[in-house]
């Protein structure tokens, strides 16, 4: 099928790694003119290399801290000057980390007992403001096309937050991210502009491996027993692949999806309990 | 109905001030004891704490311009968690406490009010109320939501507010009590 999304110019922000490597790969295989935002250099050009083969000429990287308002304007400035007026604007960041050593790269782990007031405003400027800031930032040019899409990578624990887990900060904050883009949606859908927001389950990516080891370090048992318990939620019996979530993320930006909007919907192998 | 308040000690924080005096005029009706001036000296009294999230009338989120905008409102969240957590120790010795969250009713259903600062902050708040439901839930504490919209009036909401705290409400936590006068038109 024809997405339709040749030619357009879509920012995928984290797109060096993961979930939002996978979808600027599908992207550039659709034809789009992809920008990938990352703050680490060197897996920026390792995603830069990949993609040039499939889009040459069409995709371009920048380093950045997505969870800034400023350098997310430079981003979406640059991206104009480079390709043209933005249409699809993926927001990817991760929560805070907020001990690396201690907790591994994962998400931001804690319990309302231990964790402080301010931690709650850290994990509000990498997921709220980093989304709000890109949408903000890409919105006059979708007005001016008359179509955009714009389209969130949450976490299934916006409607279900994740009590078994030591998961505070993203239980606290992945709501009002689901919520915002609901909200935008109604603001936007009569400029033509689409605004939905996923609902991520357990997909195999690099960091969700070192959080299974941090939690199996943990709970004092082995990454392996962490991992099948993890699995025995899943009713697919399995995790998901980034490349699975990308595909749901190229059909909510493509031309068909035109009357899919407001939504938040799961990719977690139905994993997800909510009517 | 006797809703069990008697000698129950109330701090109620937040920046609407008409919705405060009015769960502090309808808990001391069913005799519970109202902190003077609700400080980081009440919270660690306290069985009973009442938060009241700020009210930004026709809030648009798109048309917010500079991001302290959007702290602001997250703030009344974050003043929330610090006098809840300042409250926990006392509740959990004496295996009862209440924790009840004022917001928006636009959190669960776009049609049921205007205010999308406060929609936003409601819902770190709702998933918070999950959090400390499974955390500490056992040791006989609650956490839970009432959500305003239309035109409820402070008494409207105080009115839930106080069954929310009362001993009948002892098994519903993680919850949200819609005030709307029937507005809104999500399910769930």
């Amino acid at each position: 099928m024809d997405y339709g999304i040749a030619g357009r110019v879509a920012i995928v922000s984290g797109g060096s790694r993961g979930i939002g490597r996978a979808i600027a790969t599908t992207f550039a295989h659709e034809g789009a003119k992809v920008v990938i935002a990352s703050r680490t250099q060197s897996n920026l050009e390792e995603t830069l290399a990949e993609l040039e083969e499939i889009a040459p000429g069409r995709v371009h990287g920048i380093a950045a801290s997505m969870t800034d308002p400023e350098s997310v304007k430079r981003v979406v400035a640059e991206s104009r000057d480079r390709f043209g007026p933005i249409s699809i604007a993926i927001s990817n960041v991760i929560g805070h980390v907020i001990d690396a050593a201690k907790e591994g790269s994962g998400p931001g782990a804690g319990t309302f007992q231990g964790m402080e007031a301010e931690s709650y405003r850290e994990e509000f400027t990498q997921l709220l403001v980093s989304s709000w800031a890109l949408a903000r930032e890409c919105v006059p040019d979708m007005k001016d096309q008359g179509w955009g899409r714009i389209c969130n990578i949450g976490s299934g624990v916006a409607r279900e937050p994740s009590t078994h887990l030591p998961h505070l900060l993203p239980n606290v904050v992945r709501p009002p991210v689901a919520g915002m883009h609901r909200l935008m949606a109604a603001r936007l859908a009569s400029d033509g502009i689409t605004v939905n927001n996923i609902l991520t389950g357990s997909i195999l990516t690099e960091r969700n491996r070192s959080y299974w080891v941090w939690l199996a370090k943990e709970r004092n048992i082995t990454v392996a027993e962490a991992t099948q318990d993890m699995t025995d939620r899943i009713p697919l019996g399995r995790f998901g692949e980034p490349s699975e979530m990308a595909a749901l993320v190229a059909f909510l930006c493509s031309d068909q999806a035109r009357m899919v909007t407001g939504q938040s919907i799961p990719v977690g192998g139905g994993g997800s309990l909510h009517l | 109905m006797d809703l069990q308040l008697k000698g129950r000690l109330v701090s109620v924080i937040g920046a609407d001030q008409g919705t405060q005096a009015a769960c502090r005029r309808v808990l001391e009706g069913e005799g519970a004891v109202i902190a003077a001036a609700p400080s980081e000296l009440s919270y660690p009294l306290a069985d009973i704490v009442i938060a009241v999230g700020g009210v930004r009338p026709g809030s648009d989120l798109l048309e917010v311009s500079d991001p302290d905008d959007l702290y602001a409102a997250w703030d009344d969240m974050t003043d929330a968690v610090s006098a809840y957590r300042a409250a926990l120790p006392r509740m959990l010795e004496n295996k009862w406490g209440r924790f009840v969250w004022v917001g928006s009713a636009q959190a669960k259903s776009v049609d049921a009010e205007a205010d999308e600062l406060a929609a936003m902050t409601s819902l770190g708040m709702l998933g918070l109320n999950k959090v400390i439901t499974g955390e500490v839930g056992s040791n006989g504490i609650t956490a839970n939501a009432v959500l305003r919209g239309g035109i409820a009036t402070d008494e409207d909401v105080a009115n839930a507010v106080t069954f929310l705290c009362s001993e009948g409400a002892a098994y519903l936590s993680g919850i949200t009590i819609t005030v709307d006068g029937g507005i809104g038109s999500g399910i769930f």
